[in-house]
C-alpha cells in the first residue's frame, strides 16, 4: 500500500551554527520506500532538498554552516514515496536561533587538593565542548556541577556559571563520589550530562574548619 | 564605583557600558521569550500562527548578520549601528503595544507587565548604545538605518483572530530581535573590549 505520513521528531543545533533535523518514517506500506526532505526559508520562495541524509544516520538531514541561516524560519516538509504512492508530513517550523542544545563538556578531572594553609578540597575541570565557539561572544556557555557518594540517591548540584573549575569542600571522607557535568548556551537548552567520573575522597578529608 | 549617584560629568569606561549593555540585552531577551512563550501558549497553541508570521517584521527592511561568519566579518561600527537601529525601530510598536495591552481587560497581567518592562528597557539600553558609540567611533552615527512600524491596525482592527495574530506576529519579532541586539552587543563586547577573545 501506500506509505504512511511521515512525523519531523526534532530539530537540534550544537553551536548555533549547524543544524540537524530527525523524522520518525511512518509505515512504508510493505514496499520499498523512498523519504525526501525538502525545506524553504523565509524570505525565499525556492524549494531546497535536504543537503546532507548520510552523516546524521538514518532518518536525519544535516545542515552543515553552508545551509544554515540564524533568525530565519525555516519551513521543513518530508515525503515518503513508494510505487503506490506518497504521502507528506505536516510542515515544521524551526529557527535555529531557538534550537541550541550543546554537546555536554568534556574531558572532566577530578583531583584532591591538600593547600598548606587551608582545608582540603576536591577539584574538578572539565572542557567546553569541542566545535562550540565561546570565545567570541557568538555563545556563551554556563555549566552545572552534579556529585553524589556512589550508593546515594539524591544528586547535590552546583552551579559554575562560565568557569570550566570548581572546588568542592564538604564531602564524607572515605567514600566513592560520582561527578558530573552539564551545559547550556546562554539562550537554548541544557546538554546531557557528560561522563561520569568516580573519586575516593581519603578518610583523612577533614569535613569541619580546623 | 566611579559613578555611583550619577554625578553629571561622569564616563564609565568601555568595559563597563558594554558589561552593563549585555546584562540588559540578555534580560531583555529573556522577558521577551517569557512573553512570546507565554501569548503562544495562551492563545496560540494549536492554531499554526507561526506560518503566518513568516516574513512579517517590520525590520526584515535591516540588512542583518543572518550567521556566525557574517556577524564576525561585519565591522564594529556597522554592527553598532545595527544594534541602534533595530532598538529605534521597535520605539514606536513597544509604545503602542504597550498602551494597546494596558486596556484590554483579556491580557494577564504578568504579560502587560513583561510588555512594560521590555519598553522600559529597551529606552534604557538605547541611552547605553548612543554612550558606547559616542565612545567606540563617534562620527559613524547613521540614522538611516531604521524600520517604521505601520502594525497597529493588526493589534486594534478586525476580528479577534486576526488582532492575534497581529499580536503573535508582534511577540515573535520582538523574541527575534531582541536576541539578535543581545547576540551582537556580546560579539561587540568580545572584539572591542576583549580584542576578540573572550
Amino acid at each position: 500500500s501506500s506509505p504512511g505520513k511521515p512525523v519531523i521528531l526534532k530539530c537540534r543545533s550544537p553551536e548555533k551554527e549547524t543544524f540537524t533535523c530527525w523524522w520518525n518514517p511512518g509505515s512504508d506500506g510493505g514496499l520499498p520506500t523512498n523519504y525526501t526532505l525538502t525545506y524553504h526559508k523565509e524570505g525565499e520562495k525556492i524549494i531546497h532538498e535536504c543537503p546532507d541524509y548520510q552523516s546524521r544516520g538514518p532518518n536525519s538531514c544535516f545542515f552543515s554552516k553552508k545551509y544554515t541561516s540564524i533568525w530565519t524560519i525555516y519551513v521543513i516538509t518530508v515525503t515518503a514515496t513508494n510505487q503506490m504512492g506518497s504521502s507528506a508530513s505536516d510542515p515544521h517550523y524551526v529557527d535555529v536561533t531557538y534550537i541550541v542544545e550543546p554537546n555536554p563538556p568534556m574531558n572532566l578531572t577530578l583531583d584532591i587538593k591538600r593547600p598548606e594553609d587551608r582545608k582540603p578540597y576536591l577539584w574538578i575541570k572539565w572542557s567546553p565542548p569541542t566545535l562550540v565557539d565561546i570565545r567570541s561572544g557568538w555563545l556563551i556557555l554556563q555549566y552545572e556541577i552534579r556529585l553524589k557518594p556512589e550508593k546515594a540517591a539524591e544528586w547535590e548540584t552546583h552551579f559554575a556559571g562560565q568557569q570550566t573549575q570548581f572546588k568542592i569542600f564538604s564531602l564524607y571522607p572515605g567514600q566513592n563520589y560520582l561527578v558530573q557535568v552539564r551545559c547550556k548556551p546562554d539562550h537554548g537548552f541544557w546538554s546531557n550530562w557528560g561522563h561520569e567520573n568516580i573519586i575516593q575522597i581519603p578518610s583523612d578529608f577533614t569535613v569541619n574548619d580546623t | 564605583p566611579a559613578c555611583a549617584g550619577g554625578a553629571a560629568n561622569c564616563r564609565l569606561s568601555l568595559q563597563d557600558l558594554f558589561t552593563r549593555a549585555v546584562a540588559l540585552s540578555d534580560n531583555i531577551y529573556k522577558v521577551a521569550e517569557d512573553a512570546f512563550r507565554d501569548f503562544q501558549k495562551t492563545y496560540a497553541t494549536g492554531r499554526e500562527f507561526i506560518s503566518r508570521a513568516i516574513n512579517s517584521c517590520h525590520t526584515s527592511s535591516i540588512p542583518t548578520p543572518a550567521d556566525k561568519d557574517q556577524a564576525l566579518n561585519t565591522e564594529s561600527g556597522t554592527l553598532l549601528n545595527m544594534v541602534r537601529g533595530l532598538l529605534r525601530s521597535w520605539e514606536d510598536p513597544l509604545q503602542h503595544l504597550t498602551t494597546t495591552v494596558r486596556d484590554m481587560k483579556e491580557f494577564p497581567a504578568d504579560m502587560i507587565r513583561r510588555v512594560q518592562e521590555i519598553e522600559y528597557k529597551t529606552h534604557q539600553l538605547r541611552e547605553g548604545m548612543e554612550k558606547i558609540i559616542k565612545q567606540v567611533e563617534p562620527g559613524v552615527i547613521n540614522d538611516d538605518i531604521f524600520a517604521a512600524w505601520s502594525g497597529l491596525s493588526s493589534l486594534q482592527e478586525g476580528d479577534k483572530n486576526s488582532r492575534l495574530v497581529g499580536f503573535y506576529n508582534l511577540f515573535h519579532c520582538l523574541r527575534r530581535d531582541t536576541n539578535k541586539v543581545d547576540n551582537y552587543l556580546k560579539i561587540l563586547k568580545c572584539k572591542v573590549v576583549h580584542e576578540g577573545s573572550c
